[in-house]
Order: C-alpha cells, then sequence, then structure tokens
C-alpha cells in the first residue's frame, strides 16, 4: 500500500506536482489514508472551525454544526442541511435568450434558448460559481451527490460519527409551501 | 440400468449462476487458490494472454481491408471462458467484450452445442441487435477453441466495417427509419466451418452490402486474429497444462470483480449521484427517408447511480425519453456492454474482463425507451445504436469524478467527455472506385479535464482508449478528399479553471470525384444543446455545427495563389464565409445531416470534432496559463478578458497579463454575479408559472418531457413534485 507525505499530496492538490509524478500515483496502489490528509489540507484552509466531514466541490463541505450537518462555502456562507439540495440557498443566474447566452456563447458556438437554459449558481457570500447546468426548461436542478454519511464514516471508515441522521433526500421537504 | 446423460455448457453455466447467487463469488470461487499458491507464475500467465490478444489485433487489423481497422484499429479481440464471460482482451474498442460475451453466452442458452453443434474449426457471427449486437456494422464473432476434444475457451473479434448495406452508404446508420433499414442482418448463425467462411456468407455479402471486396476483408481479419488466439492458447495449454489453465482462466474474472469491488469502497463514498443529459436530434426540414422522420427530437440521458453499503453500484435510466425513428436505438445488452467500457476507463483494473459486470447492476430501463425500446417496438432502428448511450455514459465519468474529488483522489477526478460527430463519403473516388466509408476522425477527441489539470488535447475518445484519427494520406487514398486544414480548434474544451483537452477542425476539399455525399452523422453528439457537464462551476463546450460551400471558387482561389480556408474561424464571421465565395453556403449547421445535393470538385467541408469538458470557475483559471494559450492561439482574446476575467495585452502574439488588473476585473464579475443573481425562491417561483405554461420550450423539449413522464411514471411524478404541478400535468 502506497503512502504519501501531506505536503505532496497539497503539491497534487494544488497542481503543482511533476506530470510524471503525477503518473506514479496514478499507476500505484491507492493511499489508505488518503481520506484524513485531504480533509486536514482542506481544514488548514478555511477560515472557520467547524469540522469538515466531507468535501463536496472546490468551494462546498460538508461540516459538523453543532448538532447539525450543512454545506458550507469556503467563504464561510452557510446552506442548509446537506440533505436538501445546496442550489435551493444560492444565487441563480439563467441565460435562456441569444442576447444573455451572447455572453459566453456566439454564432456557430450558441445553443438554441429554445432547447437549452444555462443556469448559473452563485454564492452569496463571495461570488464564486458554484456549478452550471446546461438542461432544457423544466429540468429540476441535479442535487448531483447525496453521501450516506453514517455509512460511510462507520463501515467504512470505521469511524462513526456520534450522532446518526437518516439517509434520505429532503429537498422536496424544504420546498413545502413555495407555490402558495 | 443406468443411463449416463452428459454434461454441457448450458449446464456449466445454470451451475455458474447458482455459485453466484449463493456465495457471491463468481463459480463460487471464494479463494483464489492459483494466485494464492504462485503469484507470479499467475501475473505472468496473465500477461501471455494479453499479450495473445494485443498479437490478434496486431494480425486481425493488418488482415483487415478497411482503412477503419487497419488505420484506426476500430476492432478488438478477446478470449473467453466456455460460457462466454470474457477473460482477457486486445486494445481496440473496448466497448464491445460485454457483448461478444453476451453472444456466446445466447449460443450457448439457445442450445447450439445440440443443433447447430459447435465444432472446432467452426465461426460464428451476430450484428443482429435483436440477439445482443449493437448496430450493424459491429459484427461480432466467436471460434471455439477445443483441447483434445474439450471445449475450454472461445476466441472472439469484432470490426466495424465500412458498409452495413443500410438503407443509406456506409456504417453510421443515424437515419435508418427502422430495423428493417439497418442493413445485412447475420442472427447468431455458423458462418464458417473448417476455419473457412461459408460460400453463402460471402455471397450474402456481395449482394448486401456496397463494398464486398472491404467487408470481406475485414470478415478475413476478424479470423485471422482469433485463429491467432485459438492456435496460441493451445500452445499455452500444452505448456501450463489443462487444468492449470482452466483454474486461472476463471479467476481472473472473479480477480477483475472483487478488484471493481475494493476499488469503489476504497476510493469512493456510498451515496446517492444524479446527473440530469440531454441530447438532441434536430432532423425537421431535412432530407430525410420517412415522413414520420421530419420532426425534431430531444433525448433525455438521465443517470442515477446507487452506490450502497455493499459497495455495489446500481445504475438506473429512470426517466429515459421514448423510443425514435432513427437509428438511435439501443439495446439494454449492449448498455451493460457500454458500461463495461466506461467503467474500464474510469474504475480501472489490473483485469479488464467481464468480472466487473459482476459487480453492479444497471435496472431494466424504461420499457419503450431509447434505451429499451423492443418491448414497444420490436422494429426500431439501431443503426448507430451508439449515439445516445456515450452521451450517457458521459455523465459516469462527471459523476465518479465528483465521487472521487470527495474522498481525496483528485488524480482520479474527469469531467465529462467530448462528443462523437462522424464524417462519412459516398461516391465515386480518385480511381474510379465507388467507395462508401467512415473518415476516423472522431476517435482523437479532447480528454477530460482532471481534478487538477488541463485534458489533453486531441488524444481520447470514449469509445475506445485507443484515440487515433489515422494519418490524412490514408482518408485521401481512399476517399475522394484533399486535406486542407487540421488544427486545433481553440476554446472548444469548454471554459473552467482547467478546461478540456482541445478538439480539432478537418478541413475538406472534394477533389478528383464527379460528385460525392457527405454525411455528417451522430454517433453521439449534440447540435442544439450544450452538454450539462458544468462541473464545478465551468461552462460545457459548445455544440456541434459542421459547415459546407457548394460550387466554389476554390479553384480560382488556387490558380491565383490566394488565401484558402484551413479552419473555422471566428463563431460570427467564420472564414469560410469570409475567404470563398460559393453557390451555396451552408454555415453553422445544425448536425447530424446528409447533404441534399452531390458535392462537386473544389467543394469545401468544414468539420469539427469536439473537445471534452472542463471543470472550476473559470475566473480561478491561472492568467499565466491563459496568456500562454492567447500566445499559442489555443484561447481567444475574448474569451480571455469575458470569461476568463483577464486583462491582457496583445504585443503581436506574444500576451502579457496584467495581474493587478486581472484581479480587480476578477473582483468585478464576482460582484456582477451577486448583483445579477436571484435567491433560487423567487427565480423557481417565476419559472414554476413558465414550465407551466410551456413557455419558450420547442416542441422536442415538452415531446421528451412527455414520453419520459409516461414511460417512467415515478420520475414524472418526482419532477411534478419539485414544481408543485398537479399529478395529472402534461404537455
Amino acid at each position: 500500500m502506497s503512502t504519501y507525505d501531506i505536503a505532496e499530496i497539497e503539491q497534487l492538490v494544488d497542481g503543482q506536482l511533476a506530470w510524471p509524478r503525477v503518473q506514479e500515483i496514478m499507476k500505484d496502489s491507492k493511499d489508505s489514508d488518503r481520506f484524513e490528509k485531504w480533509v486536514a489540507i482542506q481544514q488548514k484552509r478555511v477560515p472557520w472551525k467547524e469540522q469538515i466531514l466531507l468535501p463536496l466541490t472546490p468551494a462546498l463541505f460538508i461540516v459538523q454544526k453543532g448538532a447539525q450537518r450543512i454545506v458550507k462555502c469556503r467563504c464561510g456562507q452557510e446552506f442548509g442541511d446537506y440533505r436538501v439540495n445546496w442550489k435551493l440557498e444560492a444565487l441563480i443566474n439563467v441565460r435562456d435568450s441569444e442576447e444573455t447566452l451572447s455572453e459566453v456563447y456566439r454564432g456557430r458556438e450558441q445553443p438554441d434558448p429554445a432547447w437549452i437554459q444555462v443556469r448559473e449558481y452563485c454564492c452569496p457570500g463571495c461570488g464564486t460559481q458554484l456549478e452550471v447546468e446546461a438542461v432544457p426548461r423544466g429540468t429540476p436542478p441535479d442535487f448531483e451527490f447525496l453521501p450516506d454519511l453514517d455509512t460511510y464514516y462507520r463501515d467504512w471508515l470505521g469511524k462513526p460519527l456520534p450522532d446518526k441522521v437518516t439517509f434520505e433526500d429532503k429537498t422536496l421537504d424544504a420546498m413545502r409551501g413555495w407555490s402558495t | 440400468m443406468t443411463q449416463t446423460v452428459e454434461r454441457t455448457v448450458k449446464d456449466d453455466l445454470k451451475r455458474n449462476d447458482l455459485l453466484f447467487q449463493e456465495t457471491g463469488c463468481l463459480f463460487g470461487l471464494q479463494d483464489l487458490r492459483r494466485k494464492a499458491e504462485d503469484p507470479g507464475k499467475y501475473e505472468a500467465v496473465w500477461h501471455i494472454l494479453l499479450n495473445i490478444c494485443n498479437t490478434a489485433w496486431a494480425v486481425g487489423c493488418r488482415v483487415s481491408a478497411s482503412p477503419i481497422a487497419v488505420e484506426g484499429g476500430d476492432a478488438l479481440w478477446a478470449l473467453h471462458l466456455p460460457t462466454g464471460e470474457a477473460v482477457a482482451t486486445s486494445k481496440g474498442i473496448t466497448a464491445h467484450p460485454g457483448l461478444l460475451a453476451a453472444f456466446i453466452r445466447s449460443l450457448i442458452e439457445l442450445d447450439y452445442e445440440k443443433a447447430p453443434g459447435i465444432e472446432h474449426g467452426d465461426v460464428f457471427e451476430n450484428n443482429d441487435a435483436h440477439y445482443g449486437g449493437i448496430h450493424p456494422a459491429d459484427f461480432d464473432a466467436a471460434i471455439p477453441i477445443y483441447y483434445k476434444g474439450e471445449l475450454v475457451a472461445w476466441a472472439s473479434g469484432v470490426s466495424h466495417v465500412m458498409d452495413s448495406g443500410a438503407i443509406l452508404p456506409g456504417s453510421i446508420g443515424f437515419m435508418n427509419p427502422d430495423s428493417f433499414a439497418d442493413g445485412i442482418p447475420v442472427t447468431m448463425e455458423k458462418v464458417g466451418e473448417n476455419d473457412q467462411f461459408l460460400p453463402s456468407y460471402e455471397m450474402r455479402i456481395r449482394s448486401r452490402t456496397r463494398m464486398p471486396d472491404w467487408v470481406m476483408g475485414d470478415a478475413r481479419g476478424r479470423l485471422a486474429g482469433m485463429i491467432t488466439i485459438r492456435d496460441r492458447v493451445i500452445a499455452l495449454i500444452d505448456k501450463y497444462g489443462l487444468d492449470y489453465f482452466k483454474d486461472v482462466m476463471q479467476e481472473y474474472v472473479e480477480d477483475s470483480r472483487r478488484y471493481a469491488v475494493s476499488r469503489v469502497k476504497t476510493q469512493g463514498v456510498p451515496g446517492r449521484i444524479r446527473k440530469s443529459n440531454f441530447k438532441d436530434l434536430a432532423m425537421l426540414g431535412k432530407r430525410v427517408i420517412m415522413p414520420q422522420q421530419n420532426v425534431d427530437l430531444l433525448f433525455n440521458l438521465p443517470l442515477e447511480i446507487n452506490i450502497t453499503p455493499e459497495a455495489k453500484v446500481k445504475f438506473s435510466l429512470r426517466g429515459a425519453s421514448g423510443w425514435v425513428p432513427f437509428g438511435q436505438n439501443i439495446t439494454p445488452t449492449a448498455i451493460v456492454s457500454a458500461l463495461l467500457n466506461a467503467y474500464s476507463h474510469i474504475v480501472g483494473f489490473d483485469m479488464f474482463n467481464s468480472g466487473a459486470v459482476a459487480a453492479w447492476e444497471l435496472d431494466e430501463p424504461p420499457p419503450g425507451s431509447w434505451a429499451n425500446p423492443y418491448p414497444v417496438n420490436y422494429f426500431a432502428a439501431s443503426g448507430v445504436a451508439w449515439a445516445p448511450a456515450v452521451m450517457w455514459m458521459s455523465s459516469l465519468y462527471e459523476t465518479f469524478g465528483r465521487v472521487y474529488y470527495t474522498r481525496g483522489f483528485i488524480e482520479e477526478v474527469a469531467a465529462g467527455a467530448g462528443t462523437t460527430m462522424t464524417a462519412e463519403f459516398a461516391g465515386i473516388n480518385q480511381l474510379g472506385m465507388y467507395v462508401a466509408g467512415l473518415t476516423l476522425e472522431q476517435a482523437s477527441n479532447g480528454a477530460p479535464a482532471r481534478g487538477m489539470a488541463d485534458g489533453e488535447n486531441s488524444a481520447w475518445c470514449i469509445y475506445t482508449p485507443n484515440a487515433d484519427f489515422g494519418n490524412a494520406e490514408v482518408s485521401e487514398l481512399y476517399y475522394p478528399i484533399v486535406y486542407i486544414g487540421r488544427n486545433v480548434a481553440p476554446d472548444s474544451g469548454g471554459y473552467g479553471k482547467f478546461r478540456g483537452g482541445l478538439g480539432h477542425t478537418a478541413v475538406w476539399m472534394i477533389k478528383n470525384t464527379p460528385g460525392v455525399e457527405y454525411s455528417c452523422g451522430c454517433a453521439g453528439m449534440r447540435s442544439k444543446v450544450v452538454g450539462n457537464h458544468g462541473m464545478y462551476g465551468a461552462y460545457p463546450a459548445w455544440p456541434d455545427r459542421a459547415s459546407y460551400a457548394h460550387n466554389t471558387n476554390l479553384k480560382e482561389l488556387i490558380d491565383a495563389q490566394q488565401p484558402l480556408v484551413h479552419e473555422s474561424g471566428d463563431p460570427v464571421e467564420p472564414d469560410l464565409a469570409k475567404l470563398i465565395k460559393a453557390a451555396s453556403m451552408n454555415l453553422n449547421v445544425v448536425a447530424p445531416f446528409v447533404t441534399p445535393e452531390q458535392l462537386v470538385e473544389y467543394d469545401i467541408v468544414i468539420h469539427p470534432i469536439s473537445g471534452a469538458q472542463a471543470l472550476g470557475d473559470p475566473i480561478e483559471r491561472d492568467p499565466e496559463t491563459v496568456r500562454d494559450e492567447l500566445d499559442q492561439g489555443w484561447t481567444r482574446a475574448r474569451i480571455a478578458a469575458d470569461v476568463y476575467g483577464v486583462v491582457a495585452k496583445d504585443g503581436k502574439g506574444d500576451w502579457t497579463v496584467d495581474a493587478a488588473a486581472t484581479d480587480k476585473k476578477r473582483d468585478e464579475i464576482r460582484n456582477a454575479r451577486k448583483a445579477r443573481g436571484v435567491p433560487f425562491k423567487d427565480w423557481w417561483q417565476q419559472e414554476r408559472k413558465r414550465v407551466q405554461a410551456g413557455e419558450g420550450m420547442a416542441d422536442a423539449v415538452k415531446g421528451m418531457w412527455r414520453t419520459s413522464w409516461e414511460l417512467s411514471p415515478d420520475y414524472g411524478a418526482e419532477m411534478k413534485a419539485f414544481w408543485q404541478l398537479p399529478d395529472d400535468f402534461t404537455y
């Protein structure tokens, strides 16, 4: 089993590691302590103290905040229960006309706005573009990953979390009453 | 008196299935005994088997006739257990081992042992999607391997032929309206004996394909590769013994299953993954074959993956839209094989074979959908069945990338894939010979962005790890075309912190022909829409659009030594329009299409091959990387400024970045995003009214939702619950 110094993992994460070395890491058996080092690197870089349970994207993390597990941006903006699609708490900008699409795609490179809309999800705190969706009207936002955190920590890492929550998508619950 | 009943391979098949159910291990192998006893020997024999398959690939491709196999290597050879499971495969089109395994299994299940019998020297073949094939141009073949009278293995081979005898010339039958138009069927047949093809097989190819010499040449290539495997496997058994060979053949498959499971468990995270994706097929008003094809369609390609606590991976296509009256329907059997291909890229293998299939499950795709058409339309066409499947598979790269990211295996992260837009020519070539066939351009896309780097340019392909667009001179040898451009296409890999590998553009001049048709085909492309692949805030790569000019002034320009057209150029003012005059100028053509007119001398075709998808917020891209790509012509000034937020100054091709101004501009972009963005709930309340009214939605969009909801009522119910629409709402 391979093992790597945390400084080398940090270089890998930052794209600073020489490509031949990256290829060696890709080809070798994987390091069993990567997750711990990965979380430590991320924890060191954020300006807040809540424990990172799972990095979701380069900007978003599932963290333990008191008794709750919430999604939090690296800037500190909070998006609520990780079992609710965090996009419900984001700012959204939609490009669904030739004019608005032209800021990104022009002429031959422009998709047809009657077939597709480009949705930009942005952090209300720092303005990071968190995700972009290109979908026809009517598509619910993708809930890209709903991790089964308790199983992961208890059965896969052998380090159960202190509390247990149900593994369920609570997005529709959070939207109850929106149309009234 | 007791009657002895001879044990059949079919009996073994049933026993194996039962053992897997009982033990969770393939063939009931709870221990890998041979591996444990002598791991070095176990590994050595594995590599011998791989070398045998790759030798078959080299021999088979060289014996083949078509440039697709000879130059592009669009073929594969494999070694199987008697019951069909693929054990070792060559390089080549790795989407096929699953199909070849299913083909051999079907021969056993259909009692071919009894009739017509399975003898040494027999050749079996199938290209019929109704019986496990994928599309008619891919001929799947197999020969039995006997050792001292016992069936001990199979050798298989597949190659993509130039013409499958479909209603239109060539091998990318996207226009086929139904299976009757798909072309020559070879339906689970014994097509050869004594290592030779039967006369009836060759006679059928001669009467039912447009390029019989090349189609037969490819058949002989498949057979040569399979005989190579057979002869060398027999020599290997002579050396290592039959018992050892039989044991390790099974252990390699079980070993692969264990590897796939353990990799998910040690590098993934359990949970639910969802990714929507879409693909258009806009044919309204174009040249089609049947009236019902005069229609615009949008495919729903939804992917849901559940990684269970046991690290089992369950795939679902719940919500897939309906079958289409074109050659773009695929069967569940073929999807399993496609998944194996994607798995080989994403999960990776020490031993790539059928074992991984046992590590996951695919829910039956909605009956009547593009992914399972036969329960509703048994005659649905499959001329290029890969088309929707490869777009769907593209989501697998991104979604697994997201899972690997959470666990910190950033070197394994990949964004979505490029698309597969093909170019075929049909007509008389410079030798006075009729040709119909595929160029190889599509076999070399950009590679997906990585978690920590850009993707490679023109060096990757979703359907084969052997990305190779072949030598231009070889395509010129077969088809009446001259390359006047083959260039990296700037900004074709999406816009992100890390961009996808860039694609390229081929520019062809038609030459030395009285007339030729250009088919800009869909083997998995988008032209009206872009892929839903904005990973971590990146913008997706743009749609696939081709251009062509008919009856041009190119000869005058050449004679006068004036500039020609060598690339697409500006998307609003393309080079073709700026530099060339033509009686018929077709810019920005929505693909796929077949030219309604014969192209003639000095006509021009501009055919782009897509890059792959990007990753990360574009304004986090390293400004120095942007500067470098401005210098190289790989990104354009407007994109650098408006999308990447880089303030740079042009010193006549030698750009410099103003770092302070760039920081300021990027802050302005962040602030502008916050200013124009609206809270999701506010947007949802307005958007809900538009969704309910069908406002700003093409008919193709509404038609897609209608069939998705009909075929997957639970999917429809969840979507309507999201928009809080009545249960009976429809378009």
